[in-house]
């Protein structure tokens, strides 16, 4: 079933899966996360990738969040659904086997800013704008970001970025933490490939267990943590 | 007693400014429980929008003199610390620092269980009550290390020094950082700003960050899905939405 509201590129064991929702922000209605997922597991089982690339390059915006239209008439059962398949998608990103890179273009905002969370690692322009509106529309996230933003920049600039509702710009954010690395707009792909390719050169067996090893570590205490580091070092390593 | 924290209601959008006195208290119970009736006051009034806690230029709060000298006083006063610092956190309100001077001791104890701090330049941060053998009490250990990690905390604490505004704002232990004097003026427009957003949103947005910080991300994610779902129950998410379709500001009433 071909896909409308994103494509997919394959280019030296990266895999790109990049959203166009076809008009001028990408939104993320249902149809768009089904989407997602449906692309996610199609290049999680592609032997010929390595990392995945999200991005919403070259357009405007990586994502701006859900479709307002679909869900002012949402009932409160509908907002749960609404709840369990956006989670379902950012848990299906967490928790594969390959490192996903988060390429924010341009803005980011609302579930978006959750779906860029939900990345491993992530990377921006210059012209980034990025913030939560739900207290503008008189909600809050449904998608883990009350949760995943005090985690990545603390509670003290979550709450920040929830009450005021506002856009903060590509250096606010990387202040905070919330961005790993800004880019100018012509460097910015240039670099994302470049950085997406060189973690693909790497072995993916010992990128999947860093990766599950470093999500272990938010919820795990540490001699736990530490005995899981054994077993899988213990494993990966053997094959040196 | 005389009373230690004043609060004045600062402007008409229900902006409330408690000011929490320096070295002028006389001890650290007296401090706590002129708090607690505040925040008793504050935390049942409707009109009651936002709430700045600030000090006077001679510093936010010192470390003040603890009472008592038995193992019995010392917890029963660290036991009642923690629970106004608990219940300064559900005030339901946002609730900003705003430091310009010195906030030390039991003073960075109470800025750090507010929803975030701002300062001027001249502010500067610590807790010096280690050379006289004293601990934080009020939950500011805790606090300090889920803010600026581990390593800073003990840093910290163990040596009592006191670091600048900067020091502060590099470290995330400030949010925002405003030139000299002008850090109330700032706070209180970002305040009223707020204040503009849905109370419902940022209440239920608060209790949910802070329950779900210290549990699993899969437990607190099905919290977040049904305090979502909960939303659309509400005024004003209706509003908020309806608003935003319309592209009119939103007239939220906070249920």
């Amino acid at each position: 079933m071909p896909f409308k509201k994103l494509r997919i590129e394959i280019t030296n064991r990266v895999g790109y899966i990049l959203l166009d929702a076809g008009s001028r922000f990408n939104k993320l209605s249902i149809t768009t996360i089904r989407e997602l997922k449906r692309a996610l597991t199609q290049i999680e089982e592609d032997a010929a990738v390595n990392v995945i690339v999200l991005s919403g390059y070259p357009g405007e915006s990586f994502a701006a969040g859900a479709d307002i239209g679909q869900m002012v008439h949402f009932a409160p059962g509908d907002a749960f659904h609404f709840a369990e398949l956006g989670q379902s998608l950012f848990e299906q990103i967490e928790s594969s086997a390959k490192p996903v890179i988060g390429a924010l273009n341009g803005i980011t905002m609302g579930g978006g800013c959750d779906l860029a969370m939900a990345c491993d690692i992530r990377i921006a322009t210059e012209g980034l704008r990025i913030g939560h509106t739900g207290a503008k529309l008189g909600i809050i996230t449904g998608f883990c970001g009350t949760h995943k933003l005090p985690r990545i920049v603390g509670k003290n600039y979550a709450r920040e970025i929830f009450m005021t509702s506002e856009i903060y710009g590509a250096a606010e954010a990387l202040h905070m933490g919330l961005v790993d690395r800004v880019y100018c707009e012509t460097e910015f792909w240039p670099e994302v490939c470049s950085f997406a390719e060189r973690i693909a050169s790497h072995p993916l067996s010992a990128l999947s267990a860093a990766k599950r090893l470093i999500n272990a570590a938010e919820d795990t205490d540490l001699r736990t943590g530490c005995l899981l580091e054994r077993e899988m070092a213990t494993h990966i390593n053997i094959h040196l | 007693m005389p009373e230690r924290l004043s609060a004045t209601h600062t402007n008409s959008n229900g902006i409330v400014t408690l000011t929490i006195p320096g070295s002028a208290a006389a001890s650290a119970e007296e401090l706590l429980e002129a708090l607690r009736r505040q925040i008793h006051a504050l935390a049942g009034k409707d009109d009651v929008k936002g709430v700045l806690l600030t000090g006077p230029e001679s510093g936010f709060c010192r470390c003040l003199p603890v009472g008592g000298s038995s193992t019995s006083a010392a917890a029963s006063l660290s036991n009642l610390g923690q629970q106004i610092m608990f219940s300064l956190e559900k005030i339901g309100k946002p609730c900003i620092a705003v430091i310009e001077s010195e906030c030390s001791g039991i003073g960075l104890e109470i800025a750090l269980t507010c929803d975030f701090i701002v300062a001027g330049q001249a502010a500067h941060f610590g807790l010096p009550g280690i050379a006289s053998g004293l601990l934080p009490f009020c939950g500011g250990s805790q606090r300090l290390a889920r803010l600026v990690g581990k390593s800073k905390a003990k840093e910290l604490i163990y040596s009592g020094d006191l670091i600048d505004a900067e020091e502060a704002y590099r470290i995330g232990l400030i949010n925002r950082l405003y030139p000299n004097s002008e850090a109330l003026a700032h706070a209180e427009q970002l305040l009223t700003h707020i204040c503009t957003r849905s109370p419902n949103a940022i209440r239920i947005g608060g209790e949910i960050v802070n329950a779900g910080y210290d549990i699993d991300l899969q437990t607190a994610c099905m919290m977040e899905r049904d305090a979502f779902a909960l939303c659309f129950a509400s005024f004003d998410q209706r509003e908020g939405m309806q608003a935003f379709l319309d592209k009119r500001p939103p007239q939220f009433k906070g249920e």
